[in-house]
């Protein structure tokens, strides 16, 4: 079989070789896992009672990504019963199919907040953001102040929802008359704390807290 | 996942698995020439390294042989090969339903004997004290803080004293804890500034706390506003969920300052509604802990 040990040395003796093969082996694995869900992931709708952000949590969500929130905080309660027990029912892909990009993060320092909407009233939202340790003298989260004193831009929002809009979003045109009063002398403050409010609300449901 | 999609995963699941098992038996067999030096010639640095031939280490050889039949195994038994949801029918889903239908029924015994027993009673029950303590802490601590001292920033009242805003009797909290509550009381600021001052100390007066005698005999008259619902003598009103006055104990901050903003500004206390996260069981437990912690309090004062 010494003719075999010519294909074993053509390849071990050329680095570009060895590299483009090791290349195809370990993108299979890729090609099969990510591939599927990644085109499938289009064909998602959303479920009953999820709609696109009205535009004060669509202000809020993009400030909760500015911020970086999903460095800390999940929004991915997984099937498991210490998860569902804590924080509710599991997470599933059609509740964040207006998300983009979706929150559903890696690493949590903070709990979870997939369904934190309800949970608390806005005044504990709100001075939770100004200082953390005002309510849990734990917390090792940075506080939020500047954000009080943020004025909301409505044109640049209208011109968000114009955008997700081309991308599938079912905005009306009604829709975007509307946001500007929606958005008058709103802070950034104002619509983080809607978007935590509105996060995993069952679909029948209005936020149990004002 | 639809048919393209699974064939198009069964296909590299077996290309993948095709080339690795080739590589694995083919490549023990293949001959290779070795030199006189006992090496193959093939040289790096210079000559420095050179590379001998050995055969495949038997224990690394029977790993090999066991993750190709484990990794065949899983793939009949579970789902992952296309859509073939696998012989066991497993699903993470139905996991946590066995899962969680097992958990019940290891608490089964413990919700029947706390469904029997009132708070009160509950309240020297160690088993019902640490699952009170555990739900209290998931759920109540963030706004009454972790030892239910309470946060006047929040209006959220202390839970370990004698004074309940909304009624102390078990039906009552339960009520608060599972249906939420708002308490709101209205901004008076349009009195003025002397007025709101004079008022605040008529109300430090109804505890018998420090005031001023003379701003609160002029703040009296205005108090006729405030005790339609805090009661002439500041007592308060359990059904609208306005606070006692006349003592010891602030919702929103007993100093000057605080009650001259709270006269000002008006006060909003919300109390989430907990139906959705807490059963009624739930909330037994947690008035148990708050009674527990309540008579330890009291026994050390």
């Amino acid at each position: 079989m010494a003719k075999g040990y010519r294909y074993f040395e053509a390849v071990e003796k050329h680095a570009g070789k060895l590299g483009i093969l090791t290349a195809i082996m370990v993108s299979i694995g890729g090609l099969a896992e990510i591939t599927p869900l990644f085109v499938e992931a289009h064909t998602i709708t959303a479920t009953e009672g999820v709609k696109p952000y009205d535009p004060l949590r669509l202000a809020g969500k993009d400030i909760y990504v500015r911020e970086g929130c999903y460095t800390c905080h999940t929004q991915m309660i997984r099937s498991l019963r210490a998860e569902t027990q804590r924080y509710g029912a599991y997470s599933i892909s059609s509740e964040s199919v207006y998300d983009r990009p979706h929150q559903w993060g890696s690493k949590r320092t903070g709990p979870d907040l997939a369904r934190i909407g309800g949970k608390y009233s806005d005044d504990w939202q709100r001075l939770h953001l100004l200082d953390p340790r005002a309510v849990v003298k734990a917390s090792n989260m940075p506080g939020y102040p500047w954000l009080a004193d943020e004025k909301i831009d409505s044109d640049d929002i209208v011109a968000r929802m114009y955008a997700l809009r081309k991308l599938g979003d079912p905005y009306t045109d009604a829709d975007m008359a509307e946001a500007p009063a929606a958005l008058e002398g709103k802070t950034a403050m104002d619509a983080l704390v809607a978007y935590l409010q509105g996060l995993g609300l069952p679909p029948s449901g209005e936020a149990t807290a004002p | 996942m639809n048919t393209f999609w699974s064939l198009w995963v069964m296909f590299l699941v077996l290309l993948n698995a095709g080339i690795t098992l080739f590589l694995f038996m083919w490549a023990q067999k293949v001959e290779i020439p070795v030199l006189e030096d006992g090496t193959t010639g093939h040289v790096w640095a210079h000559g420095v390294l050179r590379e001998g031939v050995r055969k495949l280490p038997g224990w690394w050889a029977l790993a090999s042989a066991v993750f190709f039949v484990w990794g065949a195994t899983y793939l009949i038994l579970y789902p992952g090969f296309g859509s073939f949801k696998g012989l066991l029918g497993w699903s993470s889903h139905e996991q946590l339903a066995i899962e969680v239908a097992v958990n019940d029924a290891n608490l089964a015994e413990l919700t029947t004997r706390f469904a029997s027993l009132s708070p009160e009673q509950l309240a020297v029950d160690p088993e019902a004290l640490h699952l009170g303590e555990r739900l209290f802490v998931d759920n109540c601590a963030a706004c009454h803080q972790r030892n239910a001292r309470g946060n006047p920033q929040l209006g959220a009242p202390n839970l370990v004293d004698a004074d309940w805003i909304w009624g102390s009797d078990d039906a009552s909290i339960t009520m608060s804890i599972l249906e939420g509550r708002q308490g709101i009381m209205p901004p008076l600021g349009s009195l003025g500034a002397d007025k709101v001052t004079d008022l605040a100390h008529y109300v430090l007066s109804l505890s018998g706390a420090a005031h001023d005698q003379a701003k609160a005999a002029a703040g009296q008259p205005e108090f006729a506003l405030c005790s339609a619902c805090h009661g002439p003598t500041g007592e308060g009103n359990p059904i609208m969920g306005a606070p006692k006055l006349a003592d010891s104990i602030w919702t929103w901050g007993g100093d000057l300052a605080s009650i001259e903003h709270t006269i000002t500004n008006g006060a909003h206390g919300v109390m989430p509604a907990w139906k959705s996260r807490l059963t009624e069981g739930d909330a037994r437990v947690i008035i148990a802990w708050l009674r527990a912690q309540t008579h330890d309090r009291l026994a050390r004062l």
